[in-house]
């Protein structure tokens, strides 16, 4: 899942200076899971927008409405003719989803209340872990399942760098190395041998990248 | 799984009255509303609030926690607080047909009640001056004072419902003349024959008959019964002699039951009271002959002891050879049972069983004579006054259905949430019953004012905090994201995740509400506290406090359980909203009232380690800092906001005092 965070309050409101009527979009997926932009976050953030423009001397009205996925046109279209009732919208989704309305309503101009942070998955109550850079070149099944794309601070693909003390990262001492967590996980599943190989060096994708499915998109 | 179930109590009580619901009402001190949710199915709450056989309690799941929630004491409360409410309007006289209803007790006079309330003409007959049935002559004033009665029974005359009393089916009237005249007929005449056993001596003097004797203290005779007093069962009927015997001067009274303390079914309390009030009980023992010269002198016994068991699924009471023995008594009192008087009713035609009991089709209460219907004690039996007002609604609806031809409607079927798990009843939070204020003894027992005193407001509300709001707790809607926090938050471990969205097993859900204020759909639903009614409950009380134009505008937010009885204290700026634990607030619930131009907001919490649901201090402040934050960005400043105790409410308002009124109502940012 796609993990995003909220910005500072300022910059958002920097961004909505000059709009009088702004409507809150969230999203109804990803980051309604990682709880920064579903129904509750639009809330909260349309009450403070609301409260803080009238401090400014610039009131706005702060129209609140979720749909289920910004990414795809459909949904978008379940809000179109709501939404042009607004100078602006205001995307609580990841980039991806920002983009996505932008393309479908391209007539109003629309602004990002998030940093999109990784794509990640759940680590306990609250907290949610980068796991996957999408390089597009996985290994995986080199590594136990751990990837050190997205997890080593350098990115190394053969091998720590030598630099962590007591299990945890040179760059970062609250991560753990993640080649340490890659040698015990093989280790326990008796695959050491799969260290021996070599990773090739990665081609950097060339952007932007683009997914078709020839069973379902025929022409 | 099944969503659809009430809470046990519901469904165990013949009319199925809202229970939970009119305890929330009366936890959240609102008596007005628990006396409305009780009168949509009861017309008799001061009665059944003083003496129901409480079916409910003995269903309540509280019991699997410590004991049981006082009900019938609550429902007395609110009855006994909403006296004189004008509850119901005097409905409109729409139809044509005339009913007739012989039998003035619960079961005819709710039958009238709801067959006016529908429209009818209805006219009630009883061969008493006095109506009510047993509510007003057999069960005794110390217990339920005829006053109350009489009240009750006003109330349903007041919709219009004629009366005609002295009036005795079989001697005043016969069934074929009251055709002429009414549409329908409707049987409720209850069971008022004692039962006599067929022992040597039952035909002496001084041997009488329970409720006979019952009925005639309730009408102000005072019958001469003399020093020594046994009274032969252990029903209410023998308990109520026994105790009436003693407010009429006896100063030994024994009880003597065949079966042993475990099965009596009058109940424990009941024991309890008769033995304070001195009277003696013998356990396991059966007559067997009265002895005396034209009056009683003794009775002679036999001990019992307890054999296989019989169709009730009771033991069976099997005599001790060898093991009698003699008690010398002035009145022997039968409570052996009773039943309807069959003759009178054979008499105009109804098929009787042999039990005495009028025979009908089933629960449409109709019998083999055309337009005539029967409910009640004729027939079921001698019961309950709260079975007696439920056969009365079943089979007024079925009268009216028959009226205008409308299919029967099936009877509803109430499931009952299964069981609280063990798990879960290990984390919650043991609470005492409340104890009934009663008269001391010797202040009962010389006259018949009512024994128990009722709850004061406070223990009221104590006592329907107790109530876990079973079936009341979070529902997952369905644009629910499968987060899953609610799966990792909630403080019992009850939601899981399903195959599409989350799920909450309703039968063991607290109903704390910390999962919906913390679920980032806003997808779970507090069937107790629906958001929308949170917002006006807050609109309103701002509007409200807005015309006293008070200088500086506080609202306080108080944990309903750290402070049961109302607002934790009195401060003119503060205008208090209880919140049944402040864990169930999101953060929205701090910022809004800032948005409504209020000045600051406190919250005040239970103690730290009392939480009635473990973790909502916790979650409390965690969404009040974080409302804290916002509060600073966007300008109106995080001091407004804070939890307080009494003790520091001051600080707290000399820092308002200081800050000034809200932003938002002068325009001016806080530096931050
Ligand atoms: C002493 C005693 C104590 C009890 N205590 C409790 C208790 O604590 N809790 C509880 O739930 N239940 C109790 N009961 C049982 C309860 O009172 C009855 O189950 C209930 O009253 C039955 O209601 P009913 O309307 O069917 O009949 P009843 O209340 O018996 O009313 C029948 C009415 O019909 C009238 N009537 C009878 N014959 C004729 C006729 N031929 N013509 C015209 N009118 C007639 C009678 O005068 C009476 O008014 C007690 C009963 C007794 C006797
Ligand atoms: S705890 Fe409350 S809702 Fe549950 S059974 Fe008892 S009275 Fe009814």
């Amino acid at each position: 899942m796609i993990v995003a965070e909220l910005k500072p309050f300022k910059e958002i409101e920097n961004m909505l200076r000059d709009y009088k009527k702004v409507m809150v979009l969230g999203c109804g997926t990803c980051v309604t899971v990682c709880m920064s932009g579903g129904e509750r976050q639009v809330e909260l953030l349309a009450s403070a927008l609301r409260m803080a423009g009238r401090l400014e001397r610039n009131e706005i009205i702060a129209g609140e409405k979720t749909i289920l996925r910004q990414c795809d046109p459909e949904f978008i279209d379940q809000i179109k003719d709501e939404a042009s009732n607004y100078d602006a919208i205001l995307s609580m989704a990841c980039g991806a989803g920002v983009q996505g309305v932008a393309e479908r309503l391209a007539g109003i101009h629309i602004l990002p209340a998030m940093n999109t942070t990784f794509i990640g998955v759940s680590d306990g109550q609250g907290t949610w872990i980068e796991a996957c850079a999408a390089c597009g070149d996985c290994i995986l099944d080199r590594t136990g399942g751990i990837c050190p794309v997205a997890r080593c601070a350098k990115s190394l693909i053969n091998g720590p760098c030598g630099g962590s003390k007591g299990g945890l990262c040179e760059v970062s001492k609250n991560n753990p190395c993640v080649w340490q967590q890659i040698y015990a996980r093989l280790g326990k599943l008796n695959l050491i041998n799969l260290l021996k190989g070599m990773s090739q060096p990665k081609t950097r994708p060339v952007h932007p990248r683009k997914l078709v499915n020839p069973k379902n998109a025929f022409g | 799984m099944n969503d659809k179930a009430v809470p046990p109590c519901q469904a165990a009580c013949p009319i199925h009255t809202d229970v939970r619901g009119y305890v929330s009402a009366i936890a959240k001190g609102d008596v007005e509303e628990a006396i409305r949710i009780i009168r949509q199915v009861n017309p008799f709450p001061s009665s059944c609030g003083r003496i129901c056989t409480r079916l409910c309690e003995k269903a309540c799941r509280r019991a699997q926690i410590d004991e049981p929630i006082s009900i019938r004491e609550l429902k007395r409360f609110a009855s006994d607080q909403t006296l004189g409410l004008k509850l119901i309007e005097i409905p409109e006289n729409s139809y044509e047909e005339k009913i007739a209803v012989i039998g003035s007790g619960p079961a005819g006079l709710t039958a009238a009640h709801d067959l006016a309330l529908l429209g009818y003409r209805v006219t009630v007959f009883d061969s008493q001056h006095v109506l009510g049935g047993m509510l007003s002559q057999g069960i005794p004033d110390y217990r339920l004072p005829k006053d109350l009665v009489k009240k009750e029974v006003d109330n349903i005359l007041a919709l219009g419902v004629e009366a005609k009393t002295g009036l005795s089916l079989g001697q005043d009237f016969t069934l074929e003349e009251l055709l002429k005249d009414y549409q329908a007929v409707f049987i409720a005449v209850g069971s008022q024959k004692s039962l006599l056993p067929k022992y040597n001596g039952v035909e002496l003097n001084g041997v009488i008959a329970a409720v006979e004797f019952l009925k005639q203290v309730s009408r102000g005779h005072k019958p001469r019964l003399g020093k020594n007093i046994a009274v032969i069962g252990g029903g209410h009927t023998a308990i109520d002699a026994a105790r009436t015997s003693v407010r009429l001067g006896a100063s030994d009274v024994t009880i003597v039951y065949r079966r042993t303390v475990d099965e009596i079914p009058a109940g424990p309390e009941e024991v309890e009271h008769a033995e304070k009030e001195g009277i003696k009980i013998i356990y396991l023992a059966a007559p067997v002959e009265f002895s005396g010269n034209e009056k009683v002198q003794s009775v002679r016994f036999i001990k019992m002891q307890l054999g296989d068991l019989d169709k009730s699924g009771r033991r069976r009471p099997v005599p001790i050879e060898n093991s009698e023995f003699e008690i010398t008594a002035d009145t022997v009192i039968l409570a052996i049972g009773y039943m309807p008087d069959a003759e009178v009713l054979k008499e105009s035609g109804l098929n009787i069983s042999r039990s005495g009991t009028v025979l009908v089709k089933d629960y449409t209460g109709i019998t083999n004579i055309h337009d005539v219907f029967a409910a009640g004690d004729v027939v079921s039996g001698p019961q309950s006054v709260i079975e007696a007002i439920a056969s009365g609604r079943r089979v007024a609806e079925a009268l009216h259905h028959y009226f205008r031809t409308m299919p029967d409607k099936e009877e509803k079927n109430f499931m009952a949430l299964k069981e609280l798990d063990d798990g879960i009843v290990k984390l919650i939070n043991k609470s005492e019953r409340q104890k009934m204020p009663a008269l001391k003894v010797e202040e009962r027992i010389t006259n018949f004012d009512e024994v128990d005193l009722g709850y004061s407001k406070d223990q009221a509300v104590m006592e329907a905090q107790r109530c876990l709001n079973c079936g009341a707790g979070a529902v997952v809607a369905d644009n629910c994201a499968a987060c899953l926090n609610c799966v990792r938050i909630c403080p019992y471990g009850i939601p899981f995740p399903g195959k599409e969205i989350a799920e909450i097993d309703i039968s063991q859900c607290q109903a704390c509400g910390i999962c919906a204020s913390e679920c980032p759909a806003s997808a779970i639903i507090l069937q107790l506290e629906a958001k929308e009614n949170n917002r006006a409950e807050l609109e309103k009380a701002v509007d409200i406090a807005r015309e006293e134009t008070p200088e500086i505008l506080i609202i306080g937010f108080y944990c309903r359980y750290g402070s049961p009885i109302g607002p934790p204290f009195d401060e003119d700026e503060v205008c208090w909203l209880g919140k049944f634990c402040t864990g169930r607030m999101d953060e929205h619930q701090f910022i809004y009232p800032f948005e409504l131009e209020v000045d600051g907001v406190v919250i005040h919490m239970c103690k730290n380690d009392e939480c009635r649901f473990r973790d909502g201090n916790q979650w409390s402040k965690s969404h009040i800092k974080s409302a804290k934050k916002i509060l600073n960005e966007i300008g109106i400043g995080a001091d407004r906001l804070d939890i307080i105790s009494e003790e520091d409410f001051h600080n707290f308002r000399n820092k308002l005092h200081a800050l000034g009124i809200n932003p938002l109502r002068t325009g001016k940012k806080v530096k931050t």
